[in-house]
């Protein structure tokens, strides 16, 4: 398959086509809104469905075989804002808080993308390890410690473990309800094995398509409605929510090359790398440092990071996974 | 019937800052409060609560005037500088004083 025809069949699959309704419905003003407790029970499923998913696999393969791709990741993801960092700073002009916000955000993960891109990778019959959830599991905190150092002014000194806004949002980067859930349920589904997984299959792996499906929906409403807030975030964000993106995900699909990954293994690990976070970075980051704007990061993942994403980073990582793979 | 007068504190801030908010009245003295989850819009911009983490919560707690004073008087110095919140007290009656 070339990459222009990865390209349609990725746009013309049932969770991008609600995510373009969604947009839709949040720009054209509709009044279709999702009852907050339903953004968040879908939130639970899909995390869980994955995770448990993700635990069976490892049962399969053997702790053995994951944690070597897993270090890699989880070392990615806290190496990615030291460089981010400077660049935001240099080129972007952006204050320390600012700087080390967007930093956290860009170098931890995005768990709708990653389901996006295992989607893909289903759609045209790409097998891939199944452990790969454990990557977006241990992606997502390293990184926003890393940068909450950063935007606190770890470079001149200023850092301090003792700032109360600090503690607690390495609390939540740590034990926070994305982290805890994956991995708990990583575990469980760990313990479970195949026998545990024909048990809840008809709840976790059946209906996922749909609830994605959903889940996307209210996802484009979400994004649609940060779209107005493009123009106040400058031409540099914006050209850094695209290049961003495909330069961390090129660096991941390599990594998870060079770590003995296959085509679909190696393209999660570089769509994770590529992917900026939207739950657990911008409530931490908010917490410690509250004279970043909020609204630079979260416009960047949401508005320009996660559309990129799903639409054309996909199979762009996909297609450099499938030259880069000896 | 015999109402006591107190005051009712008001805030309504960034739905993260709800623990830290809650402390902060615990350690002035407050005995409880009632939090709620609202939308609404503001000078720092629009908060449309359609995720749970950019939402804003209102926080309620009823007090005695000197807890009331101390607790608005640490929001300002301590969490108004950085966060999109506001906080005002109001007097209200009771009927059972000593649970407040």
């Amino acid at each position: 398959m070339d990459f222009l025809t990865a390209v349609q069949s990725n746009l013309l699959s049932p969770a991008i086509l609600f995510f373009v309704l969604g947009v839709f419905a949040a720009v054209s003003k509709s009044d279709l809104k999702f009852p907050e407790a339903l953004y968040a029970t879908l939130t639970i499923y899909l995390l869980t469905a994955i995770g448990f998913k993700g635990g069976v696999a490892i049962n399969e393969a053997g702790i053995g075989v994951v944690w070597l791709p897993a270090l890699a990741a989880a070392a990615l993801g806290g190496l990615i804002p030291l460089w981010t960092y400077p660049v935001l700073r240099k080129l972007g002009k952006f204050s320390v808080a600012d700087a080390g916000g967007i930093a956290a955000h860009y170098g931890s993960v995005s768990a709708v993308t990653f389901i996006a891109a295992t989607n893909f990778l289903k759609s045209i019959n790409q097998p891939y390890e199944s452990y790969a959830s454990a990557f977006l599991a241990v992606m997502e905190s390293p990184a926003i410690v890393v940068g909450v150092m950063l935007g606190k002014g770890a470079l001149g000194g200023k850092f301090s473990f003792a700032d109360a806004g600090v503690r607690h949002a390495l609390r939540d980067a740590v034990l926070g309800k994305g982290v805890l859930l994956l991995i708990g349920v990583m575990i469980i589904g760990a313990l479970c094995g195949k026998r545990g997984m024909a048990s809840v299959e008809g709840f976790f792996v059946t209906p996922f398509q749909g609830v994605l499906a959903l889940f996307l929906l209210e996802m484009g409403m979400v994004a649609g409605r940060r779209l107005g807030d493009l123009k106040k975030v400058g031409g540099f964000l914006l050209l850094f929510g695209i290049t961003a993106p495909i330069l961390h995900g090129s660096l991941g699909v390599l990594l998870g090359t060079w770590v003995g990954l296959s085509v679909g293994g190696s393209m999660l690990l570089g769509v994770l790398a590529g992917s900026a976070s939207y739950i657990a970075a911008p409530a931490a980051v908010r917490l410690s440092l509250p004279e970043a704007n909020p609204t630079y990061s979260l416009t960047a993942a949401l508005a320009i990071t996660f559309p990129f994403n799903i639409t054309v980073g996909v199979p762009l990582f996909y297609e450099l996974a499938k030259r880069l793979q000896p | 019937m015999t109402l006591h007068p107190l005051k009712l504190v008001t805030i309504i801030c960034e739905a993260v800052l709800e623990e830290i908010v809650v402390n902060l009245l615990r350690e002035c003295g407050a005995h409880g409060h009632t939090a709620f989850a609202v939308r609404g819009s503001g000078n720092q911009g629009e908060r449309t609560a359609d995720i749970m983490e950019a939402g804003n919560v209102q926080i309620e707690v009823i007090v005695k005037p000197a807890v009331a004073e101390a607790a608005l008087e640490r929001l300002q110095r301590e969490v108004f500088p950085s966060y999109a919140m506001i906080a005002y007290e109001s007097e209200v009656r009771v009927l059972r004083p000593e649970k407040f």
